[in-house]
């Protein structure tokens, strides 16, 4: 009988695996694992809302609070960032630190809040992100591949009229790359700078586009070490990869001096050596269309 | 904690695709339907993956599935299954020397599920009397019993057809 068993056993493990097989088990695992992430986002979603609310409510509620975090003495309420939560993940070879910034003491509460759940609902993503794709390394048994990443802000500007926030988020793989994001923020008006309110007109990014183009043709002139990815510059890269103009709504900051920073990320106008090109843009280039001397000096 | 599970489930799953996949095929005869089976257990077991509350059972908790999956699509699709065009064609150019596997296949083919489903959890799939009690759901004695029965049977058919080889 064992023998007969062996041979029906045979029989069994015989029957041919098709080679779709392997496709149809992974994207049936994506499928079912993207309904469940999308029915946990909902339920998080809110948890998140409420926990914020909860952080700003006693950062607003308590002067103690409040004054412990802005650290200044007085009832003054002072527009601050600080951390509101950090994501770790340290492995021999997968480590993630991801800063979570968030704005307090605004009188502008919705737009506060609406920065602030930007930040953490952003920061999330990226950790989920992440997350997922050391699962698929695991999967594949690279289990040295070496994936890091690094996301937090610096404050760029912070005086009495406004506050610039740059939020980084810096990828390595076998090579990195780093995305930059900037909010800027009125603090007397309360509200969100973006780069098309400060000009009278859409004219900025000619005028924005060839002061770059003119700082890009200096640099590269006075040192060679230089390369930006403009028309005559390089013949490795097809025309329609070349710099020639930023966009509405280039990333921007505006620094201590009162100047228009244009930044760009890393790869966008310039070999990754380059890092993350930013120029200051002289006032007097932009002097014509610009709305006021309010934010830009 | 779910995390926890969707991971182990996903290795489960990542590791047992081909054995599930005969199992699978081993109800409804036909690639297209195994595969069919294979995507919809996997789609019931992550997204009811709350419902198993010891991790340490996961196996058997996805194989019940996939058996329970391809036993609903026998009742949907009630009928004879029909021969796939690769066991035609084998069994059209059958050599000689094959006809004894073909009868075997065949008799297990024919053994009713109840008893073919233990014999291919426990012998083929490996599985304790325990975990395929688990898998279908059964007491541990009537899964001892039917596969009693099972081997009886099986032996029986065997002797049949042996007899008819002889006297043919």
């Amino acid at each position: 009988m064992s023998d007969i068993l062996e041979h029906l056993r045979k029989e069994y493990q015989s029957v041919p695996i098709p080679e779709e097989l392997d496709l149809i088990v992974n994207r049936s695992i994506k499928q079912a694992l993207h309904t469940r992430k999308a029915k946990r986002l909902k339920v998080k979603g809110m948890t998140v809302a409420a926990a914020i609310l909860v952080f700003l409510i006693a950062i607003n509620a308590s002067t103690t609070v409040a004054n412990a975090l802005a650290s200044i003495p007085g009832v003054e309420r002072i527009i601050k960032v600080l951390t509101l939560q950090e994501f770790k993940v340290k492995d021999s070879n997968y480590e993630a630190d991801i800063k979570v910034p968030a704005i307090t003491n605004m009188e502008n509460k919705e737009l506060q809040l609406g920065l602030n759940q930007k930040y953490l609902a952003e920061s999330k993503a990226l950790y989920a992100q992440f997350q997922a794709e050391i699962e698929e390394l695991k999967k594949q048994g690279l289990n040295d591949a070496h994936v890091g990443i690094d996301a937090g802000y610096e404050v760029k500007t912070d005086n009495d009229t406004i506050l610039s926030i740059g939020r980084y988020f810096l990828q390595t793989a076998a090579s990195s790359s780093t995305v930059m994001q900037f909010d800027t923020i009125d603090k007397k008006n309360q509200r969100l700078i973006t780069l098309p309110m400060l000009f009278k007109d859409d004219q900025y990014i000619k005028l924005v586009s060839d002061n770059i183009l003119a700082q890009m043709k200096e640099q590269m002139k006075n040192d060679d070490g230089k390369i930006y990815w403009i028309a005559g510059a390089t013949d490795y890269i097809s025309k329609e990869e070349t710099f020639s103009s930023i966009k509405k709504d280039q990333s921007f900051y505006i620094n201590e001096d009162g100047k228009l920073v244009i930044v760009f990320n890393k790869y966008e106008v310039a070999p990754g050596s380059m890092g993350l090109p930013e120029f200051i843009i002289p006032t007097d280039a932009i002097q014509g269309d610009l709305v006021s001397n309010h934010y830009i000096k | 904690m779910n995390r926890k599970s969707e991971q182990i489930l996903t290795n489960c799953i990542t590791e047992n695709k081909e054995n599930i996949y005969r199992l699978a095929y081993s109800y409804v005869k036909n690639k297209e339907d195994a595969l069919d089976i294979v995507q919809d257990s996997i789609y019931k077991a992550m997204t009811s993956i709350e419902l198993l509350k010891d991790s340490t059972v996961v196996k058997s908790w996805f194989y019940r599935i996939v058996v329970n999956t391809s036993l609903d699509f026998l009742r949907k699709h009630k009928r004879v299954h029909p021969m796939d065009q690769e066991k035609l064609e084998f069994y059209a150019l059958g050599a000689e020397d094959s006809y004894m596997d073909i009868d075997l296949v065949r008799t297990l083919a024919d053994l009713p599920p109840k008893y073919r489903e233990v014999v291919v959890l426990r012998y083929f799939e490996d599985m304790k009397i325990e975990e395929v009690a688990e898998v279908l759901q059964e007491n541990v004695n009537t899964v001892k019993t039917r596969l009693y029965q099972a081997l009886r049977l099986l032996r029986m058919k065997l002797k049949d057809s042996s007899l008819k080889e002889t006297n043919g």
